[in-house]
């Protein structure tokens, strides 16, 4: 039996309401490559953060080498050998390569406070050389760089400190080829010099490859450890979904149910630069489309671009045939968005409950001579702050006061306060708990009864499959297929289209 | 449901004016309450007020117009020179056209080419008045003195109470619009979260165009005020007047970062309060400029900390959190 | 490597040549009174001020900051030049005045960090605050005296051209190294780049800040130090009218940022002053009055750069 380099016991981590990690027990054995595997919000990512010392855990432990391990930064983490290429975090585009390769121990290589940048590039030379990773100009800054390259600036300062345990997030996605099978080499390279690795990544038939063992996460708890050389993708898979969809929270019928013959929305070979090539699809009254797709696949920019707030380098969006062009048109023409990030793209955090909720009215609201009434705008908020049972002192509290999902009902509630057409919800049940959740869901299906065409876009498959009628898949910024409400609707059949 | 709700940051520019008052009331001996010190208050502050007013739209959306004190030049020596060519009928018109005009340049180059507007409105305060003086010293050349007088059909204008009745009428119509209308209600919304209110669909250009507009044709108005009052132009008009301007409104508790604290009447109190500083030295025989500057200088410091505290969540959330505490 | 450093090359000879022939075609503008022996010297003699305002606005710009108080705090360390300079000599004229200027950036840099009043804006408070003071003492009978007596003819020096021009070569290594080859510079771009990232990286922000305080107000002590031998005495302003003096640094720094992605910003400072100055000094030539129509230049040159700078920049702006 290979010695046990790390040892997690019991690892809990809540974020509000949101249990991301519950009691998760992990090994990772001296020598080898362990993959990390599973849904959006299953976890995975909360995991390796309290790894590499972005957030410390709630309750339980990790040990390392044997020894108590609770990091408090990634400095500290560093220091105990282990490092990270985060999926996000990335470099800082003002400093040039070989300087991030080092910012924050830049001290290393300073004499009489001077920084010796010929030393210091040498170093990051030698990095980039020692693990064989392609050159990047050490001299230029970042700005200009491919992410591709960006990020092998990530791995070389990862690999700087020597780590005993390094951590990869999705970085294969962003790399071509010829890169990925030097990623593969320098993890063999690695795995031969006794050290270890956990790679976290979305595509099955990598991770089985490349990995040694698989730990499954589902729901932030451990769903299941494959040992790579005897399972299979689909057994992966199994494990990933697992769970049943449960019959009330979502709708019960199995097949679409909406007006063919009436498109609310016409969307024509729609471009956005960087984010969305050439797609087409339409939406109907009464018709829940869903989208869904793995990370960069563009599901978030179709909600923006239909509202009219991405600028648009090919195609058109027609509503009932006339296109349409603004946010502010769109607003005009009875539809709706709900953005993902509700608290800094959707609500006014300082401003009062009432003023929140009153905002999407207010062109309804306007009387002659351009007068708002601003007991109207009250009343109306009141009247939706009741009839969502938004949980508050009063109306005139901030809204920074509320919890998460009581600002997802305001987010959500003002717009059905309006005569809508068309609803587009991004992620509309994200960090919220079950019983909001539930009764989100059968806003949607009241919303549906009502004839309101709406676009839900969500990282939760079981979610898009609970809800819609048809369902498009998107991957690299295409849409990829549109499945229909039936039989096709399993997670398996998603999975294997979107990854 | 209670109909109003006083927040304590609603409170800062009450308290201010108060201990501003109070504190030149016990230094004069009550010579600041003299009906004639009240009347040249109210004269003296009327256009700071208008000039208030105006920004107050830029400065709910989260920018700054700094440039209203020049524009109130340059509309008033404009104004003045063609009503003195045309007739003096043209004064009121093209002094507000001319503000009108900077006014949406601003707001142009804000909305569109995306300048900050701080950035902007100081390069605008030394450009126009570049501007300004060269055409006052073209003025002194051609006619020997750099002050050009008011036309004799405009004289009236001299009469306090005929300013004080376009004043109160300008300053229902702005309330009006800041209170009652898309026009103050989404700007607030810019101010508080611009991402959000974008999504939601408020014409973010538009209304950074109109604010600007407003705020320029506002400075138009105070260059016809500053020009009436004295009857004629001069070289110091508008020195000064932005800051003076802004202090009035952060003085009264609106945040610079703009949003729901932004209301007409803190404008007029921070106005009013600032005035008084200004006229409560002049009373109790500290008029020098520089002692007058620096009291600005730290009262504004102090003021803006304070509503920061208030309404950042110092102070406030605190007290709600105590609330909450009482109810569970 | 190879092809990087030729390509600087490339950019740098590229920029030479173009700047010449800019200025040629001054020359050949102004009727040939912009290249000449008088002229030449003028011009020199006058980017060294801006330069060194614009090297300490231009580390405060780096990390998020702006600070309009700069004026004021040149003008109280300017006196703080004169008086001891009258008194103790060199020392008296170089010290004292780094000092203040130092301190009072220092001070500022506290403000906007433990206040969190957007930093503008406090600076504009903070600038009345340093006129006025600046007013007290020439105006106060007890220093009215020590402040309004220019600084001695025999202290001079650092404001000829000589002296300066060293001077200004010295500000240049300074920066440059501070701003590419210390741990702090490295530290300052990268909060100013990303700040969380340079966070999780290891860097410690607030340290840094203050660090910020006290090399750009190192830079603008010495800039005050340079203005007031070059004049032997400052002006005192009050209504804000100190801001003026940091117009001009302020359009040398914005057009250094513009050109910051093909020339380093410490290096394209110094030539910045020089474009900017020279085009104010033909302004003169061709008889453009100052303080009118020039001022309305600088504020044209300031939207447009600003404008440029703005260009490629998505999100909210203010």
């Amino acid at each position: 039996m290979a010695e046990n380099v790390l040892e997690i016991r019991g690892l809990s981590k809540s974020f509000g309401s949101t249990r991301a990690n519950i009691g998760i027990d992990f090994t990772l054995q001296k020598g080898e490559i362990h993959g990390l595997i599973g849904e959006n919000g299953s976890g995975k990512s909360t995991l390796i953060s309290q790894i590499a010392g972005l957030y410390a855990p709630d309750s339980g432990e990790m040990r390392l080498f044997s020894e108590s391990y609770a990091p408090r930064s990634p400095l500290e983490a560093n220091e105990s050998r282990v490092s990270m290429v985060v999926q996000e975090l990335g470099v800082v585009s003002s400093l040039p390569a070989g300087v991030n390769v080092y910012l924050g121990r830049t001290k290393l290589f300073s004499k009489f406070g001077l920084v010796s940048i010929k030393k210091l590039n040498q170093a990051a030379n030698d990095e980039f050389e020692k693990w064989d990773l392609p050159k990047v100009g050490l001299h230029e800054l970042a700005d200009g760089m491919l992410i591709e390259n960006r990020k092998m600036i990530e791995l070389a300062r990862a690999m700087s400190v020597d780590p005993e345990v390094l951590i990869l997030d999705e970085i294969t996605q962003s790399l071509s080829y010829n890169n990925r099978n030097k990623l593969y080499e320098l993890l063999k390279k690695f795995k031969a010099m006794e050290r270890s690795a956990i790679v976290i990544t979305h595509d099955v038939e990598e991770l089985i490859q490349i990995t040694d063992r698989i730990t499954v996460l589902r729901d932030g708890e451990v769903a299941g450890v494959l040992e790579s050389a005897n399972t299979t993708a689909d057994e992966v898979k199994q494990l990933m979904v697992g769970r049943e969809i449960s019959g009330e929270y979502y709708r019960s019928d199995n097949e679409p149910d909406y007006d063919e013959t009436a498109p609310v929305l016409t969307v024509n070979g729609v471009s956005v630069a960087g984010e969305i090539e050439d797609v087409s699809f339409e939406v109907h009254k009464g018709e829940i489309l869903g989208f869904c797709g793995i990370s960069d696949s563009g599901i978030h920019a179709i909600g923006k671009a239909v509202y009219g707030l991405e600028k648009l380098s090919a195609g058109e969006v027609l509503l009932n045939g006339k296109p349409l062009k603004s946010p502010t048109k769109a607003l005009a023409s009875n539809m709706a968005y709900v953005p993902k990030d509700r608290d800094n793209d959707a609500l006014m955090m300082q401003a009062s409950i009432w003023e929140n909720l009153a905002l999407p009215s207010t062109t309804e609201l306007t009387g002659k001579m351009c007068f708002i009434s601003p007991g109207k705008l009250r009343s109306t908020a009141q009247s939706v702050a009741e009839k969502m049972t938004v949980k508050c002192r009063d109306i005139y509290q901030p809204m920074s006061d509320l919890s998460g999902g009581n600002k997802q009902k305001v987010n959500f509630g003002r717009w059905l306060a309006k005569d809508i057409k068309l609803l587009i919800l991004d992620c509309p049940t994200r960090g919220v708990d079950v019983g909001v959740k539930a009764y989100l869901y059968s806003l949607m299906k009241e919303a549906k009864k009502n004839g309101i065409a709406t676009i839900l876009i969500s990282d939760e498959l079981t979610e898009v499959l609970g809800m819609s009628d048809r369902l498009c898949v998107m991957k690299n910024g295409k849409l990829v297929t549109i499945i229909p409400r039936g039989d096709g609707f399993t997670e398996h059949s998603l999975i294997k289209v979107m990854v | 449901m209670k109909k109003l709700k006083i927040k304590t940051g609603d409170l800062v520019p009450f308290a201010a004016l108060i201990v501003i008052f109070a504190f030149f009331a016990i230094t004069s001996n009550g010579k600041i309450f003299s009906g004639y010190n009240l009347m040249l208050l109210l004269d003296q502050s009327m256009v700071t007020i208008l000039l208030g007013l105006g920004m107050l739209f830029v400065v709910s959306q989260g920018s700054i117009d700094l440039s209203v004190g020049v524009n109130l030049a340059l509309s008033g020596v404009v104004g003045t020179y063609v009503a003195n060519i045309v007739g003096g009928w043209a004064f009121i018109p093209v002094c507000l056209i001319v503000g009108l005009v900077v006014g949406v340049f601003n707001g142009v180059m804000v909305a569109r080419f995306k300048v900050n507007s701080f950035m902007l409105t100081i390069s605008m305060l030394i450009g126009v008045r570049g501007i300004v003086n060269y055409i006052q010293e073209g003025l002194m050349k051609a006619t020997g003195y750099g002050s050009q007088y008011l036309p004799e059909s405009m004289l009236f204008l001299g009469n306090s109470t005929t300013r004080l009745i376009i004043f109160i009428v300008v300053l229902a119509i702005m309330a009006y619009l800041f209170e009652f209308t898309k026009l103050g209600r989404y700007g607030k919304a810019i101010g508080e979260n611009e991402t959000a209110a974008k999504n939601v669909g408020v014409p973010i250009k538009t209304m950074k165009i109109l604010a600007f507009a407003i705020s320029g044709l506002l400075a138009g108005l105070g260059g016809v005020f500053s020009v009436a009052k004295l009857g004629s132009t001069n070289q110091t008009m508008g020195v000064f007047q932005e800051m003076q301007t802004a202090m009035a409104v952060f003085l009264g508790g609106v945040l610079v970062t703009g949003g729901a604290s932004a209301k007409i009447y803190k404008v007029v109190l921070g106005s009013i309060s600032i005035t008084l500083i200004v006229n409560g030295l002049a009373v109790i025989g500290k008029a020098e400029s520089h002692i007058s500057q620096s009291v600005e200088g730290i009262i504004l410091l102090i003021i803006l900390f304070i509503t920061i505290l208030v309404n950042n969540g110092g102070v406030q959330r605190f007290l709600h959190r105590k609330k909450n505490q009482e109810l569970q | 490597m190879g092809s990087n450093t030729k390509k600087n090359l490339i950019t740098a000879g590229v920029f030479i040549v173009c700047l010449a022939a800019g200025l040629l075609l001054f020359n050949i503008v102004s009727g040939g009174k912009f290249l000449t022996a008088d002229n030449i010297p003028v011009v020199l003699s006058h980017i060294v001020y801006p330069a060194f305002t614009a090297w300490g606005l231009s580390f405060l710009f780096a990390c998020g900051y702006t600070d309009m108080s700069v004026g004021g705090v040149v003008v109280l360390a300017a006196f703080a030049s004169n008086i001891f300079g009258n008194k103790f000599g060199y020392i008296g004229v170089i010290i004292p005045g780094i000092i203040v200027g130092t301190l009072l950036i220092f001070i500022n840099f506290n403000i906007f960090a433990y206040t969190k009043i957007p930093s503008w804006i406090a600076s504009i408070s903070l600038a009345m605050i340093y006129e006025a003071f600046g007013f007290f003492l020439k105006t106060n009978s007890s220093t009215k005296q020590l402040v309004i007596t220019p600084l001695n003819r025999d202290y001079r020096a650092i404001g000829q051209l000589g002296p300066s021009l060293i001077l200004l070569a010295v500000g240049f290594i300074l920066a440059y190294i501070i701003y590419n080859r210390t741990t702090i510079g490295l530290n300052i771009r990268a909060i100013g780049g990303n700040k969380e990232v340079a966070k999780a990286m290891g860097v410690n922000v607030n340290k840094t800040l203050l660090w910020v305080g006290v090399l750009a107000g190192l830079f603008i002590g010495v800039a005050a130090v340079i203005q007031l031998s070059y004049s032997g005495t400052l002006t005192v302003k009050t209504g804000l009218t100190s801001m003026s003096m940091i117009f001009q640094p302020l359009a040398i720094v914005l057009l250094a940022q513009i050109l910051q992605k093909r020339i380093n910003i410490t290096i394209a400072i110094p030539i910045c002053s020089l474009i900017i100055y020279s085009i104010f000094n033909l302004l003169t030539i061709l008889h453009v009055p100052s303080g009118t129509l020039q001022e309305a230049c600088l504020g044209a040159f300031l939207i447009i750069f600003a404008i440029i700078g703005q260009r490629k920049s998505k999100g909210v702006v203010k």
